[in-house]
């Protein structure tokens, strides 16, 4: 009996082991189990009266007269729909369950909505793209980056969403208006995708230790060679009075991917720009396109940057390090100079271990230097967007209309408040002149809490670089010392420097090459940088002649056919 | 009489058929859960190690994920030529060969010396000690160790360099030095790896008859004699296994420990196949690119795993098969 009873329960282990390896999961959509605390009708439906009227950046309100009307309701189908969005936090989760969006979706817009929150990094985000891809089981609305987006496009498993802008004419007056930023989603003469507002632009430039400046009695740099001088002192003149030799002129490390920033990458634009050679592409006529290795200056400003290497005053670790490990570097008071993001330096939860670190250490905004021209910039600017592409099975499945309706609720006030900031009165509160605040309201709650966090992990869906918003996202603080730190200072500086207009980068089509060319090309250049090959006039042409026996020439005719089409060269 | 044959041999053979079957029957009834235990582990094998070579066929096709495996254009050989024409083929090929040698060829002994001391400890808490602090590097993914390596390497504040520089020498910059790279991709690896490849001849040596050792040593054998004539030979055909499935991976020379480690300056000896078929096929969406690479490294170490079982059964007398 007793045998009979252990194989009886070793069959239904193995049993259910089999069954939970071969379960699939479940189709249904993540219904909201609970309806939220705060009732829907809280939150607001109409955007504050006294929202500032920036009018680059207004916030969303009642339709502009000129937009076309909705079309009249028609009856609504219950549709599922599944979204892959790139949160607004990676190291926070996604929405809890209960989410209030989830139910309002579902009551007011009949719509079972599905969310998943794509990885952080690019590289993450198209392995996982790409994999359902192959599949042919893409999400039904899902955000890409331009080079895969292209790629789905070609393989026909992205569709034509020109006949669902009609049906949100909120968003897309608030989204989709912005030609150039169109332009990047367009395939054969019509948009394959919704170009969402990506990053801000000149959110990065350059920034010094102003307190080592005055220990040191230097200048800030003006030049290129006041750069390497200020550099130098910063490195071995110990300007943080340890006595340690602890300390860099330079820190950077390989930013970003692609052959938009091949090479060593935007960080170190600004000397490519003191050469007038900034970014890879040489954009500012259809005479002059191109390459810009093919320009002299370009090998040049190599050498400059060689010259940093050879010199010891750049972070010896910037080859390898990755984007955390070089924040943590100037947060340990390790940087004099370096190329970083105006939020990533001065938001208060950036800065604050700088600040424990170092209450009398100060970030002043640094000029880019002049090169040997007098010519300078900051870096590049790229109109990016954040492309949300519908694929071509949720289409033939008839999901457009709600798709549309779900994005269109979005652009609405209802939309536009719950997803970017929260519930009013639980996460946020508006205050006299419209603005969203957090006074008052508990600290966990408030939709700039660390625990708030997952409740607006759809944000970037809804933000549009209001004043609104930055206000909001960008909050000045005191610091330990008493001095005010306000974020929006840093960006609003970082704009009035020089910048490389290089949007048309963006709508260049990667060759089908592309690992071996970006490769060839960033390796070379960083080879030369840290010596390994000897930086002259032949070794250069020789690196050219390789880009060419790579495809270079052709892909510059291409390209150039895709700027004239675009209309970002002429 | 030829009618007669007929009928006579006829319900033999049937008879012997169901002989033959009811004792197949009875074997498998007999070890009914056996069988049920081996379930398991056959169906995860047919469905995830021998259904998806149905989707190999993509290697010669333009695979379209519209049209399908089945439905998408024949290609040929063209997407193995584009790999065999790419501008770092030749390149690829040696770091990868070079890895996986090198971690087989020097990873090996260092796992079955440190068995062997392991097995011949005679204090239990030490050997234990030692067994843990080894086994620990495996659970750490290679994202730590990058942690690990760069606090240990780094030329600015690394131990490792505080320690040259403390002694009079120049910092290395171990992780960008193609020179020195390839040191530290063999070296973490086996600190990573080593502990937890011990397992396997620990295993084998516990089997071994005790009694061999207790006559040799009556015998006066020492106990250097002892391990190489009794301990080595006894887990000779786990070291013979052992090396024959890793020759079947061997263009597998680790994708996620060069894909954290390497960077630019050392792409020249770090960019692996695997690597480049994340960049090239997964990256740019070309998986009929990345399958033929896929199916080359299978080919490649099937025919090493076939002639070095002949091999190892004609010189060890023992193999896989």
């Amino acid at each position: 009996m007793k045998k009979i009873m252990s194989k009886i329960a070793l069959l239904v282990v193995v049993l259910s082991i089999l069954l939970s390896a071969c379960a699939r999961p479940t189709d249904e959509p993540i219904p909201p189990t609970k309806v939220p605390e705060v009732a829907p009708t809280d939150v607001p439906t109409k955007a504050p009266d006294a929202a500032p009227t920036d009018e680059a950046t207004k916030a969303p309100e009642t339709p502009p007269t000129d937009v076309p009307p909705t079309p009249a309701p028609t009856e609504i189908i219950p549709t599922d729909i599944e979204l892959w969005a790139g949160g607004r936090v990676s190291e926070a989760g996604p929405p809890p369950d209960d989410w209030a969006a989830y139910q309002i979706i579902k009551d007011e817009l009949k719509i079972n909505l599905e969310l998943v929150l794509l990885p952080s990094t690019q590289a993450d985000q198209d392995t996982k793209i790409n994999a359902a891809a192959a599949g042919n089981s893409l999400p039904d609305l899902f955000m890409v980056n331009r080079d895969t987006w292209f790629k789905l496009v070609e393989a026909g498993l992205v569709a034509n969403v020109e006949e669902l802008l009609p049906l949100m004419p909120v968003r897309t007056q608030t989204h989709y208006s912005d030609a150039d930023r169109n332009k990047l989603v367009v395939y054969n003469g019509a948009m394959y995708g919704l170009p969402d507002p990506g990053a801000m632009p000149m959110t990065d430039s350059l920034v010094i230790r102003k307190d080592w400046l005055v220990k040191l009695g230097l200048e800030s740099p003006k030049t290129l060679d006041d750069f390497l001088a200020v550099a130098k002192a910063f490195t071995f003149d110990d300007p943080d009075g340890n006595g340690t030799d602890d300390t860099y002129g330079f820190c950077a490390f390989i930013d970003g991917s692609g052959l938009i920033a091949a090479g060593v990458g935007p960080r170190f634009d600004f000397i490519y720009g003191a050469y007038g050679v900034a970014g890879t592409w040489n954009l500012t006529s259809k005479d002059a396109f191109g390459l810009n290795a093919r320009d002299p200056n370009y090998m040049l400003a190599t050498q400059f940057i060689k010259t940093l290497n050879d010199e010891k005053v750049i972070d010896p670790d910037w080859p390898t390090l990755k984007k955390d490990e070089f924040r943590a570097r100037w947060k340990q008071g390790k940087c004099g100079m370096m190329h970083e993001n105006f939020a990533a330096l001065a938001n208060k939860s950036n800065y604050k271990d700088f600040d424990a670190n170092f209450p009398d250490g100060e970030w002043a905004v640094m000029d880019a230097p002049t090169g040997p021209d007098g010519k300078s910039a900051a870096g590049i600017v790229v109109k990016t967007a954040r492309i949300y592409a519908v694929s071509q099975k949720a289409m033939d499945e008839g999901k457009g209309p709600a798709i549309a309706r779900l994005l269109e609720w979005m652009a609405n006030d209802e939309g536009y408040f719950l997803l970017g900031f929260g519930v009013e009165g639980v996460n946020y509160v508006l205050d006299a002149n419209g603005y969203i605040s957090t006074e008052g309201l508990e600290d966990a709650a408030k939709w700039t809490s660390k625990e708030a966090q997952p409740l607006t992990q759809l944000a970037n869906m809804v933000y549009i670089f209001s004043d609104i918003e930055l206000k909001a996202r960008y909050v000045a603080y005191q610091t330990t010392n008493g001095r005010t730190m306000d974020p929006l200072a840093y960006y609003s500086a970082f704009g009035e420097q020089p910048f490389t207009e290089s949007t048309g980068a963006a709508v260049i089509n990667p060759p089908a090459n592309a690992a071996d060319f970006i490769r060839f090309y960033s390796e070379n250049i960083v080879q030369f940088v840290l010596g390994q090959k000897p930086l002259d006039e032949t070794t250069w042409a020789e690196f050219i002649a390789g880009l060419d026996s790579l495809g270079a020439k052709e892909l510059e005719a291409d390209a150039l056919e895709t700027l004239l089409a675009t209309g970002f060269v002429k | 009489m030829v009618a007669i044959t007929k009928t006579r041999t006829a319900p033999t053979l049937i008879v012997r058929g169901q002989q033959k079957l009811s004792k197949l029957t009875r074997t498998i009834i007999k070890y009914r859960w056996l069988y049920f235990l081996m379930l398991p582990g056959l169906i995860y094998f047919i469905l995830f190690r021998y259904l998806p070579l149905w989707n190999a066929q993509i290697a010669f096709k333009d695979f379209k994920p519209l049209l399908g495996v089945w439905g998408s254009p024949f290609a040929g050989f063209k997407h193995f030529l584009t790999f065999f024409n790419s501008y770092y083929f030749s390149q690829l090929i040696t770091n990868t060969l070079f890895f996986s040698l090198m971690k087989l060829v020097l990873g090996l002994p260092v796992a079955v010396i440190l068995a062997l001391s392991l097995y011949e400890s005679m204090f239990r808490f030490l050997r234990k000690l030692v067994q843990t602090i080894s086994y620990m590097p495996h659970f750490l993914s290679w994202v730590i160790m990058f942690g690990i390596l760069l606090a240990m390497l780094s030329p600015g504040e690394g131990l490792i360099n505080e320690i040259i520089k403390a002694a009079g020498g120049k910092s290395i910059s171990f992780l960008t030095s193609p020179a020195w790279f390839r040191v530290v991709i063999i070296g973490s690896d086996i600190w990573k790896e080593t502990g937890w490849g011990t397992i396997i001849y620990l295993a084998s040596l516990m089997s071994i008859d005790p009694t061999l050792f207790e006559a040799a040593a009556v015998d006066g054998a020492s106990r250097l004699q002892r391990i190489w004539h009794i301990s080595l030979p006894g887990i000779l055909s786990t070291i013979v296994v052992v090396t024959l499935l890793r020759l079947g991976n061997v263009l597998d020379a680790g994708f996620q420990q060069l894909f954290v480690l390497y960077s630019l300056p050392v792409y020249s000896v770090g960019d692996i196949l695997d690597t480049w078929v994340y960049r090239q096929g997964i990256l740019e969406f070309q998986f009929s690119l990345a399958t033929a690479v896929g199916l080359f490294k299978g080919v490649i170490g099937l025919t090493l795993v076939v002639f070095a079982n002949r091999l190892a059964k004609r010189l060890a007398r023992t193999g896989l098969y």
